[in-house]
C-alpha cells in the first residue's frame, strides 16, 4: 500500500489530474446512459419541465452533499446531517412566525447549524472521539430534541412570506428553480475552493495522509474542525430549501437523508478512506441517483423498488470502483 | 516517526491493559443509575419492572452479540434494523403457510444468514467498505419488505410455542431472556477462550499480519457477518411472537442502537478491541436509562438524547483515561 502510494506520488500530476477526470467521465457516461433509457422508455422524461423538476428535488441532496464529500475527503464521516435538517427548520419556522421576516430566520437557522458544527467539529477534532460515535450521537440527540420540542407534531408556516416560497415554487427566468441555482453556486464556489484554494488542498492533503499533512505544517485539527462547520452550514441551507418545500418545520424532516447522501457520494467516487474524489463525481452521483428515482417512477415502478434498486447501483459502483482501483495499483 | 509509532503502540498496550478498568467504570454507571432511579422510583426495584427492563435487552443483546464480533473484526453491518423486519414478516409467513414453528424457524435463520453471507461476501470479495455495502443492503432490504408485504403479517395459527418465544416463561425468567444468556454465553466463550476468538481480535487488529501468518482473513470476517445475521434471525422471531405478527415497519433504528450498545460498551469501531461482557454492560445501561425514563415519568422523546449524550461522553472519558495514563 505504501509503495502503491509513493508510486502515486511521483507520476507527473497531469496523470493524476487524467484519472480523476477518468473516473468523472465514466459518471457522465453513466448519468447519460441514464437519461438515454429513460428518454425512450419513459414519456415526457427529456422535457424542460421534468428535467429542470429534477433537479430542484436533487438540490437538497446536491447542497447538503457537498458538505458530505468534504467531511469525507478530510477523512471523517458526518451522519447527523439528516437530524440537522429537522432541527434547523424549527428556529428558522419559529422566527419567521413571529418577526414575518425571511433574513431572520434564515440567520437563526444559519446560528443553529453553525453551532452543531462547532460542537460536531470540536468533538471530532479537539475532543479526539471518532467521528461516526460523535455524528451518530448528535444525530440521536438532535432528532430526539425535535420531538421533545414539537411534541412530534409539525410546526406550520404561518407568515407565509413570499420570498420564503419563492424558495421552492420560484424558478430563475421561469425555468430552473431557485432551489436548484443555489445548489450549482454553492457547488461552484465549494468546488473552486477544493480544486484552487490553499485551504482546499489541505483538506485533500489531511485527508490522504493525516500524519504527512501535519509533519508538512497544516493544522490537521483546525482543518478537520472547519470542514464540519461547512457541512452543518450547508445541511442547514438544504434544511431551509426543504423546509420552504413543505411549509413547515416536520420533526419527521430528513430520516434518512444522510444514507441517501452518503450513498451518493460514494457513488461519486469520493472514498470513505479520506483524500479521494471531486465535488464534481459527488454532484453527478446525486444526479444519477435522482434521475433514476425520477424515470423508475415515470415507468410506474412502486417507490419500494427505487429503494432495491439505489441500494443494488450503490454495491455495484462501489465494487466496480474499488476493482479498477485495485487494477490500477498494479494488483 | 520510529518514536511516534513506538508511543502509539504503547497506547495500544496500554489500552489493552485497561480494558478491565473501562468496563469498571461502565459498571460504576450502571451502579449509580440503579440506585438514583430507585431513590426516586422505589417500583424500578419490583420484579415485575426488572424483568421487563431483562426482556427489552434480550432482542438488542442477541443481536449485539454478533454486532460485539463484526465489529472487532473491524467490519460494521447498519443492515440488522432493515434485516429485523424482514425476517419476522417471513419467518410469520412460513409459520402461517407450513403451521411449523421449526420451519418458520429454519426460514427465518436461512434468510438472515442468507443476508449475513451477502453483506460479508460483497465486503470480503469485492472489498467494498461494510458501511457502504450495508447501507446499500439496508436500502435493499427496506424496499424489498414492502414488495414483500404492505401491511404486517398476522399470526393466522396461535401455535403455543411460537407465543411463548416471546412472551413465555421458564420459572420466573422470560424465555427471550434465556435465549439471550445462551447466546451470549456461546459468544462469550468463543471470543475469549477459541482459538477462532483470537483470530477474530488479531484480523480486526491487523489484518495483513494475520493474512502474512496464513490465516484467511476473509474467512474470518465473512464468518463474522454470517453470525450477525444468524443472530438477527433469532431476534426477528422473537419480535414477530411478542407483536404476534410480522411488522414490516419493525426495527426502524434497530441497527443504531445495538452499534450504540456495543461502542458504549467499549469495543473499537477499529477493530481488534473490545469484549462481550462491555456489550452486555453496554446494553443494560441503555436499557436501564430507557425504562427510568418511562418509571420517572419523563418525556419518552428523551429516550433519544439521553443514548446519544451516553455515547459522546463514555467514549470521551475513555480517551481521556487512555491520555491520563500514557503520562
Amino acid at each position: 500500500m505504501s509503495l502503491a502510494s509513493t508510486a502515486s506520488a511521483k507520476a507527473p500530476p497531469s496523470l493524476l489530474a487524467r484519472l480523476f477526470a477518468r473516473q468523472e467521465l465514466a459518471l457522465l457516461v453513466c448519468l447519460i446512459l441514464v437519461l438515454a433509457f429513460f428518454s425512450v422508455t419513459v414519456e415526457n422524461f427529456f422535457s424542460v419541465r421534468n428535467m429542470t423538476n429534477v433537479l430542484g428535488q436533487a438540490s437538497l441532496a446536491l447542497t447538503a452533499g457537498i458538505g458530505c464529500a468534504i467531511v469525507f475527503i478530510s477523512g471523517e464521516v458526518d451522519i447527523s446531517i439528516g437530524s440537522l435538517l429537522a432541527t434547523i427548520a424549527l428556529p428558522l419556522i419559529i422566527i419567521m412566525n413571529d418577526t414575518n421576516s425571511l433574513l431572520l430566520g434564515v440567520s437563526g437557522a444559519l446560528l443553529f447549524g453553525l453551532i452543531i458544527g462547532v460542537v460536531n467539529g470540536y468533538l471530532v477534532a479537539y475532543a479526539g472521539i471518532n467521528s461516526l460515535i460523535v455524528t451518530l450521537g448528535t444525530m440521536f440527540i438532535m432528532r430526539g430534541g425535535v420531538y421533545l420540542y414539537t411534541g412530534q407534531r409539525a410546526i406550520p408556516d404561518d407568515a407565509s412570506l413570499d420570498s420564503f416560497i419563492a424558495l421552492s415554487d420560484g424558478r430563475l427566468f421561469n425555468i430552473i428553480p431557485y432551489s436548484a441555482v443555489i445548489a450549482i453556486v454553492l457547488l461552484a464556489a465549494f468546488g473552486y475552493m477544493m480544486q484552487h484554494r490553499p485551504f482546499g488542498r489541505q483538506i485533500y492533503a489531511v485527508g490522504g495522509n493525516q500524519e504527512v499533512a501535519r509533519l508538512a505544517g497544516y493544522d490537521v485539527r483546525r482543518v478537520k474542525f472547519v470542514c464540519f462547520i461547512i457541512s452543518a452550514l450547508l445541511a442547514t441551507v438544504a434544511g431551509i430549501i426543504l423546509a420552504a418545500r413543505v411549509g413547515s418545520a416536520q420533526h419527521t424532516a430528513g430520516l434518512n437523508f444522510e444514507f441517501q447522501v452518503v450513498a451518493a457520494t460514494v457513488l461519486g467516487g469520493v472514498s470513505l478512506a479520506g483524500g479521494i474524489g471531486s465535488l464534481t463525481g459527488m454532484a453527478l452521483g446525486v444526479l444519477i441517483l435522482q434521475f433514476l428515482s425520477n424515470g423508475l417512477r415515470g415507468l410506474g415502478l412502486p417507490t419500494e423498488w427505487q429503494l432495491v434498486i439505489t441500494g443494488m447501483i450503490i454495491i455495484a459502483a462501489v465494487a466496480f470502483d474499488e476493482a479498477k482501483r485495485r487494477r490500477a495499483n498494479g494488483g | 516517526m520510529s518514536e511516534l509509532t513506538h508511543t502509539s503502540a504503547q497506547k495500544r498496550f496500554i489500552g489493552g491493559q485497561l480494558l478491565g478498568s473501562s468496563q469498571l467504570v461502565l459498571g460504576a454507571i450502571l451502579a449509580v443509575l440503579c440506585i438514583a432511579i430507585s431513590i426516586a422510583a422505589p417500583q424500578f426495584y419490583s420484579e415485575a419492572n426488572i424483568i421487563a427492563i431483562l426482556r427489552q435487552c434480550a432482542l438488542v443483546l442477541i443481536v449485539a452479540s454478533g454486532m460485539t464480533m463484526l465489529i472487532i473484526t473491524a467490519e460494521v453491518d447498519l443492515s440488522v434494523g432493515a434485516s429485523l423486519a424482514f425476517v419476522g414478516c417471513i419467518g410469520m409467513a412460513v409459520l402461517n403457510s407450513t403451521h411449523s414453528l421449526a420451519l418458520g424457524m429454519l426460514a427465518a435463520l436461512a434468510f438472515a444468514g442468507g443476508v449475513g453471507l451477502f453483506n460479508g461476501l460483497v465486503v470480503t470479495r469485492l472489498r467494498v467498505n461494510s458501511l457502504i455495502a450495508t447501507i446499500g443492503t439496508m436500502m435493499m432490504l427496506q424496499g424489498g419488505v414492502y414488495l414483500f408485504t404492505r401491511e404486517a403479517v398476522q399470526n393466522h395459527n396461535q401455535l403455543v410455542s411460537f407465543t411463548d418465544l416471546g412472551a413465555g416463561y421458564v420459572g420466573a425468567v422470560p424465555v427471550p431472556v434465556i435465549i439471550a444468556a445462551l447466546i451470549f454465553v456461546v459468544a462469550y466463550v468463543t471470543l475469549r477462550f477459541t482459538t477462532l476468538g483470537r483470530y477474530l481480535y488479531a484480523v480486526g487488529a491487523n489484518e495483513k499480519a494475520v493474512r502474512l501468518s496464513g490465516l484467511r482473513s476473509e474467512r474470518l470476517k465473512l464468518l463474522a457477518f454470517i453470525v450477525t445475521g444468524l443472530c438477527v434471525g433469532v431476534a426477528g422471531m422473537i419480535l414477530s411472537s411478542l407483536m404476534n405478527a410480522g411488522q414490516p415497519t419493525a426495527g426502524r433504528g434497530f441497527e443504531l442502537t445495538v452499534i450504540a450498545a456495543v461502542i458504549l460498551g467499549g469495543t473499537s469501531l477499529l477493530g481488534g478491541r473490545g469484549s462481550l461482557f462491555g456489550t452486555l454492560l453496554g446494553v443494560l445501561v441503555l436499557k436501564v436509562i430507557d425504562n427510568g425514563i418511562i418509571i420517572l415519568g419523563w418525556n419518552q422523546d428523551l429516550q433519544m438524547v439521553v443514548p446519544g449524550i451516553v455515547i459522546i461522553l463514555a467514549t470521551y472519558l475513555d480517551i481521556i483515561r487512555n491520555k491520563a495514563n500514557v503520562r
